[in-house]
């Protein structure tokens, strides 16, 4: 087991290299001068060498890309025109609150989703089977941006139940930074109230980043609940005078539960992603919209720090995954 | 003294999408304490079904119509199914077929026994005892079933085990609860010719030790005669003979229990084919189809240590033979089949098809050569797949390989069935509706819809039932000489490869440890591991367990 985790964390750093060396050609690739881009319009050609050359955007694409992969590796991301502050000190400072909507999200779409899929392939082409059938193909068919609005509309305009947007209201102080999740340091801190405040803030944007996740965690735990429910070794289980429960929830449930893994791991990268819209509509200050408002004023770099922090966290979430299969199913782990 | 299960003029009907079909077709069937009874049948003749009712695990959609089932004098005909909680498992329990599917992967041997010893406990409710009072009953249990070392079995995979071991598990389950009756569905017919004989000591001497009340089925008549006394034959649903097995078997009442008798391969027997080559006396000098040199596969583990599962093999199937690959489980029969196609790419060596060598191509040349060789897979139930109707698996060799309009295809499709004696009407059908005898048939007709010259069988009648694998055979023999093609056969079973091959080879550990015409061999065996092998043959052939 050991051994597998290692060689799975040797994995995690090439793919990381491949994701640096990726986004490093994506931005070379990009049209446009990047030296005339810092310059600003009204620059002399001077100017605009002096800036080249300041940059090492004279010397060649290897030469460029060894010197990128060095900062890299110093954690040297570079700094952002408009703050001028550097871009890794920023990230770290959005990605908290990303990471937290995510997690939340990500907690709705599995604590819902599998237990859903699971009744659905117990009651097969029951009520509840219809109903969740509906829901999910709703769930990924309608768009974010879209039902974050009706969200709004309904629960914070109308109904005013809910905040709008925000993660917190100015007038609250946020609690002490420990890891950087509200929920998490306001319940350190003691704090109830805050905790209390927070949840209402992200309760509304979880819902719909966790929806889509929520379906398809749904559909691929039902689908494979009734594969595995038809299996031999089930039939063994209740010919033995197992409980029907204790199958459901136990026996099968856990073979069930690899291909739904596999899924929740795609996922995560996927509501990653999504953050940009979803923190937009929300005015949530993550590393979505930091990405956002930087690409509007052709900020590069910190949109590239951005986009290597969602490829980290991505890799990161699948590597767990990939060790949650193996302290699952016991063949794998000799490979 | 009233029967300990009574099945009185019982039926039972499967509603399908065209309507109920009629399964069991009026079942009376009686046993008492201590009876070893057998139920033989083929496939599809409703034993399962019947066994599994009396456990009330019956298919879905299944309807009692008439009669019923008693069991200690308490109707369980339609028990609700919390009921069934203080029966299933703890009085009747069962033993499956397959030790490879019956045991859930993911969780440890000692928990899966303590599971079920846990959920008994709580059915008598009594309270469910400590973990380390189930650990200690388990690995009685597993004591109990001949397993060595059952502390250390506590905490092992079912992965780790081999097919022996794992119905030998499979039978601690079900004695766990002490059972009145157990039930056993074919508990052999997915294990080695020597782990069989293992398993049918085993419930033998449980059943002395334990005074069990054992109700075996099978479609092996050889492996009931060495457990039960009384015997019980099955076809489509009804019970047409039974009595002791002794006298069944000597003297067979009923037309198919005289059918299924006579269709049991005999080891000792000398194959027609023999005398008809002794009648032609000059035999045609044929050319080499097929030749291997020196093929040798190593597998490499992540842990860097290497295993040989073939060894350096040179061999020759000339035109028009059937050429017999025997050996154990393990011993690299499947692996040589599947390099002879090159579907598993060889360490080493050359494979030389009809005078080309065929080990360096790739790509268009490969799959060219590919027409002229088909393969037959073991069990039909998994080389069909089971979204693709009959016509469509027929089909596919031809939409891969050719440029066939879709009308000529399925035209191709019709004719093939024919050859392999099916109705037309099949292709529109889908692979669950068919019985296993009836898929191999279908496999059969995909693999010769190319034309091609040599077909690989990879045990094609093991997954089927005796009757079945006499027919079979029979239509491998005649399909030979019809369309002039070439076998390489590779079995366990001894009596099936005298029966029909006319060369050879016998495998242990990956190596060719004697070969030559398959009668020299049988008749007189040079090496001493071919000796043994023929030996434990005839000791578990189903035929000469008919003679007890």
């Amino acid at each position: 087991m050991l051994t597998f985790a290692f060689r799975k964390l040797l994995t995690l750093v090439g793919t990381m290299i491949g994701i640096a060396a990726l986004t490093f050609l994506i931005t070379n690739v990009a049209p446009g001068d990047p030296a005339r881009l810092v310059a600003g319009p009204n620059a002399t050609e001077d100017m605009v060498a002096t800036i080249r050359t300041e940059y090492g955007l004279d010397k060649s694409l290897p030469e460029q890309f060894i010197v990128y992969m060095g900062e890299l590796v110093r954690g040297d991301l570079g700094t952002s025109i408009v703050t001028t502050r550097p871009v890794l000190e920023e990230v770290m400072r959005y990605a908290p609150a990303t990471l937290e909507l995510v997690f939340v999200a990500m907690f709705l779409g599995i604590v819902i989703g599998v237990p859903l899929g699971m009744l659905s392939a117990v009651y097969k082409d029951g009520p509840l089977d219809q109903v969740t059938r509906i829901f999910s193909i709703s769930g990924v068919a309608i768009p974010a941006f879209w039902f974050g609005i009706l969200l709004q509309l309904m629960f914070s305009v109308d109904l005013e139940w809910l905040p709008v947007s925000g993660r917190l209201p100015l007038v609250t102080r946020p609690p002490e930074f420990v890891t950087g999740l509200l929920l998490v340091d306001s319940l350190i801190a003691g704090n109830f109230s805050t905790f209390w405040v927070s949840l209402q803030h992200i309760i509304l944007p979880a819902i719909v980043l966790s929806f889509p996740c929520l379906a398809s965690i749904l559909r691929v735990n039902r689908a494979e609940m009734i594969e595995v429910l038809q299996s031999d070794y089930i039939v063994a289980a209740r010919a033995h005078g197992i409980s029907s429960f204790r199958i459901v929830a136990l026996y099968a449930l856990k073979n069930a539960m690899l291909p739904t893994l596999a899924m929740i791991g795609l996922r995560f990268g996927w509501m990653l992603g999504s953050t940009v819209l979803v923190e937009t509509v929300f005015d949530w200050p993550g590393i979505g919209l930091y990405a956002v408002s930087s690409a509007l004023s052709s900020d590069f770099k910190p949109v590239v720090g951005v986009t290597l922090m969602i490829g980290f966290f991505f890799i990161v979430a699948n590597t767990l995954v990939d060790l949650a299969y193996a302290w699952i199913d016991p063949r794998l782990r000799k490979a | 003294m009233t029967a300990l299960l009574d099945i009185k003029n019982y039926r039972l009907d499967i509603g399908t999408f065209d309507g109920p079909v009629h399964v069991l077709k009026g079942i009376n069937l009686s046993v008492n304490r201590g009876d070893t009874l057998g139920i033989v049948g083929e496939s599809g003749s409703g034993k399962t079904v019947l066994v599994r009712s009396v456990l009330g695990i019956g298919p879905r959609n299944s309807k009692v119509v008439e009669g019923s089932i008693s069991f200690g004098g308490q109707d369980i005909t339609n028990l609700p199914e919390k009921d069934w909680t203080k029966i299933r498992g703890i009085r009747i329990s069962m033993i499956f077929q397959d030790p490879m599917t019956y045991l859930n992967p993911l969780f440890t041997i000692g928990r899966q026994i303590s599971d079920v010893i846990a959920a008994h406990e709580k059915a008598a409710g009594a309270g469910v005892s400590s973990r380390a009072a189930r650990r200690a009953r388990t690995e009685e249990l597993l004591d109990q079933v001949g397993l060595p070392n059952p502390s250390m079995l506590f905490s092992q995979y079912p992965h780790q085990l081999s097919g022996g071991m794992r119905q030998r598990i499979l039978i601690a389950m079900a004695l766990a609860g002490k059972p009145d009756i157990l039930i056993a569905d074919e508990p052999t017919t997915a294990l080695d010719v020597t782990v069989q004989a293992q398993v049918l000591d085993l419930i033998n001497s449980l059943v002395e030790k334990l005074n069990l009340t054992v109700i075996m089925i099978s479609h092996d008549i050889g492996a009931i005669a060495t457990v039960a006394k009384r015997c019980a034959v099955m076809y489509k649903g009804e019970i047409v003979e039974q009595g002791m097995t002794q006298d069944i078997l000597n003297r067979p009442q009923h037309e198919y229990t005289q059918r299924l008798l006579a269709a049991v391969p005999d080891i000792d027997v000398e194959p027609e084919r023999v005398a008809a080559q002794a009648a032609d006396a000059k035999p045609a000098k044929r050319s080499n189809l097929l030749e291997a040199i020196d093929l040798k596969k190593v597998y490499r583990s992540q842990s860097g240590t290497d295993f040989t599962a073939v060894n350096s093999i040179s061999l020759a199937v000339k035109t028009g033979e059937i050429f017999g690959v025997v050996g154990e489980s393990g011993s690299g029969k499947s692996t040589l089949a599947r390099m002879l196609m090159r579907l598993i790419e060889p360490t080493s060596g050359d494979i030389i098809f009809d005078g080309q060598n065929i080990s360096g191509l790739s790509g268009e040349p490969l799959r060219q050569m590919r027409r002229h060789m088909q393969f037959v897979f073991q069990n039909p139930h998994s080389a069909l797949n089971g979204r693709h109707t009959i016509g469509d698996a027929i089909g596919e060799p031809l939409r891969i390989q050719t440029n066939m309009s879709r009308r000529d295809i399925e035209a191709r499709a019709e004719a093939l069935l024919d050859i392999v004696q099916l109705p037309k009407m099949f292709k529109y059908r889908y692979p669950h509706e068919l019985s296993g005898g009836q898929k191999q048939r279908v496999c059969i007709a995909r693999a010769i819809a190319l034309n091609p010259r040599l077909l690989i069988l990879d045990e094609p009648t093991s997954a089927l039932d005796i009757s079945v694998q006499a027919q079979v055979l029979d239509f491998l023999q005649e399909l030979r000489s019809e369309l002039n093609l070439t076998y390489v056969f590779i079995s366990h079973n001894l009596a099936v490869i005298r029966q029909i091959c006319d060369h050879t080879i016998v495998m242990k550990r990956g190596e060719i440890v004697e070969q030559g015409d398959t009668e020299q061999i049988f008749l007189s065996p040079r090496e001493e591991y071919t000796k043994a092998l023929i030996e434990s043959g005839r000791k578990t052939s189903q035929a000469a367990n008919l003679q007890v």
